[in-house]
């Protein structure tokens, strides 16, 4: 089976898909954390599980574990050890994540008293400690609160700020889809869709959507034949226009019959939903 | 050797901070420390039965160590998956391994240290007072008293022989780690160790002068050979005898335990090369 995934430098792209998906296998894949039953994997031109090509990359795991009898400093010391890393260099790269993290005035907690938040910001520190060109992120948001998802995504964007490579893999499509650059989404170990995220979600693009309150004397069977959709919800009238100039007519004709316009625009798609249809599509080979 | 020498630390670090090894340790030293109140028997019996709780409890808390401590060793990284933050740096899972394999040793050898502390602070005062009693009394009667020639240099070889036997247990635990849940690999550790105790057992079994049919033979002689030998690590009965244990020997036995130490580890590698983590 193949599977090829395009990942631009500098970028935060999402690797998503249903449970059973293949996401943890592509990415443990990815890691060198298993080995290909056949054929081979490259990135950045390295063999995948090479310590030239884990020199490069950092790895946040979903719900991390650490020695927990460490401390911040100690645990990152730890990780930059094995870089090689040592003496003032890595002092300074420990309180320059720590405080990137938020963690330099909570240095000192052992990682056992850790929240769910401060494990995940440890996580994200012990996977900067080599300033890595890629940045693997496996569910980075899930069990936070919101203020805590927020400031995850917050560094997310830093980081493509700063030039890194983000790989994100989630389930949390709504996390990821304000975020993310481009995304591919796996369905039974098969890249259904991939492309930026303005791609995926601006398909069949020029569809209009309308949503009116009231309007005596409106005509709903003339409405209905002009819409590709119409929908009543009560006192409200949902439909969608095939362009733009169907839309204002139909918003001009209920204006002047009394109605009142709720919503007029392009109608946009969630990732939410490109994900639902490219897993259905998958499902029905 | 960086990573090697930095997961063996943080393992070394991490094990001595596990409570139920803290009360093992505890424990062997105050059963060593107990010999104290030994009194009096007759010649040679108080000696030999210090040397036997001595010694005997080296080895019997020094097997429980490097059981309980190398088989969680590799089954515990990779259920509570702090090994993917580790594999994922520039640490190949041979250095993994051997980084555990020796903050593992490191850890099972200290704790020996202690205990034969223990023991050589209890012999050098009980000890002595009982070869200077045994000694005296049995010149008085004429019996042959016990030999406590070489007694001293021979009780480290017998401490520094554990170090050996123990080497071999942490690899055997270790290696079960890579390839069963915990607690088959401490069954398997046991058995291991127990039928090494026993390992001349089997070769005698082998033998057709006992009418051991040709498939018995083939099973015994199989046993005898892939079976480590821990019975060559206990010198107490040499100590006992006042025989003078050379370091010819010592270095055999030595070598025999390094031999058995690399290949077990060997096995281990190769499983856990294909272990998926």
């Amino acid at each position: 089976m193949d599977l090829s995934i395009e990942v631009e430098e500098g970028t935060i792209f999402g690797l998503v898909g249903p449970n059973g998906s293949g996401k943890t296998t592509t990415l443990k894949l990815l890691l060198g954390l298993i080995y290909p039953t056949a054929g081979t994997g490259t990135v950045f031109d390295l063999p995948l599980g090479s310590p030239e090509y884990k020199r490069r990359i950092g790895f946040l795991p979903e719900g991390p574990y650490f020695y927990d009898h460490l401390n911040a400093v100690e645990l990152l010391a730890f990780y930059g050890g094995l870089f090689g890393m040592s003496g003032a260099a890595l002092h300074e790269r420990i309180e320059q994540l720590l405080h990137m993290v938020g963690m330099w005035d909570r240095r000192e907690i052992r990682v056992r008293n850790y929240s769910r938040g401060m494990l995940q910001r440890i996580g994200l520190a012990q996977a900067l400690i080599n300033d890595p060109d890629l940045i693997f992120l496996d569910e980075p948001t899930a069990g936070l609160d919101p203020p805590a998802q927020m400031e995850m995504r917050r560094l997310m964007v830093d980081l493509r700020n700063q030039g890194k490579t983000v790989f994100l893999c989630s389930h949390l499509l709504k996390d990821m889809e304000p975020i993310c650059d481009s995304v591919a989404i796996l369905a039974r170990g098969v890249v259904r869709r991939q492309g930026s995220i303005r791609e995926l979600l601006g398909g069949e693009s020029g569809r209009f959507r309308l949503r009116v309150a009231g309007g005596n004397g409106l005509s709903l069977e003339s409405l209905r034949d002009r819409s590709l959709d119409l929908k009543i919800e009560g006192e409200e009238i949902t439909m969608l226009f095939a362009n733009q100039q169907q839309a204002l007519a139909a918003a001009q004709e209920i204006a002047n019959n009394g109605g009142t316009i709720l919503e007029l625009g392009a109608q946009t798609r969630s990732l939410e939903d490109v994900f639902i249809e490219a897993v259905a599509a998958g499902g029905e080979e | 050797m960086q990573a090697i020498y930095r997961v063996a630390v943080a393992t070394f670090h991490e094990a001595w901070r596990r409570r139920f090894l803290n009360a093992i340790l505890v424990f062997a030293v105050l059963i060593i420390g107990s010999s104290w109140t030994l009194t009096y028997l007759q010649p040679g019996a108080e000696l030999k039965l210090l040397i036997d709780i001595g010694l005997g409890s080296i080895r019997f808390f020094g097997m429980l160590i490097a059981v309980f401590l190398g088989v969680r060793l590799i089954s515990d990284e990779i259920e509570k998956r702090t090994i993917h933050t580790i594999l994922t740096k520039p640490v190949t899972r041979a250095q993994f391994l051997l980084g555990k394999f020796f903050g593992s040793l490191a850890t099972v050898l200290s704790n020996i240290a202690l205990m034969g502390i223990a023991f050589y602070v209890v012999f050098a005062y009980k000890g002595s007072k009982f070869m200077a009693q045994g000694s005296s009394e049995a010149s008085a009667s004429g019996t042959p008293g016990i030999s406590t020639d070489f007694i001293y240099a021979n009780i480290a070889k017998a401490i520094g022989l554990s170090f050996v036997e123990m080497t071999v247990l942490t690899a055997v635990s270790v290696m079960a780690s890579t390839l069963f849940s915990w607690i088959i690999a401490a069954i398997f550790s046991f058995f291991v160790y127990f039928v090494g105790q026993a390992a001349d057992f089997f070769k005698s079994l082998a033998n057709p002068a006992r009418g051991t049919g040709f498939g018995g033979q083939l099973v015994f002689n199989f046993i005898y050979g892939i079976i480590p030998h821990f019975e060559v690590f206990d010198m107490r009965e040499a100590i006992i005898k006042g025989t003078y244990v050379g370091w010819d020997t010592l270095g055999m036995h030595v070598g025999l335990g390094l031999v058995y130490a690399t290949l077990i580890m060997l096995v281990a590698f190769l499983a856990f090369m294909n272990r998926e983590v």
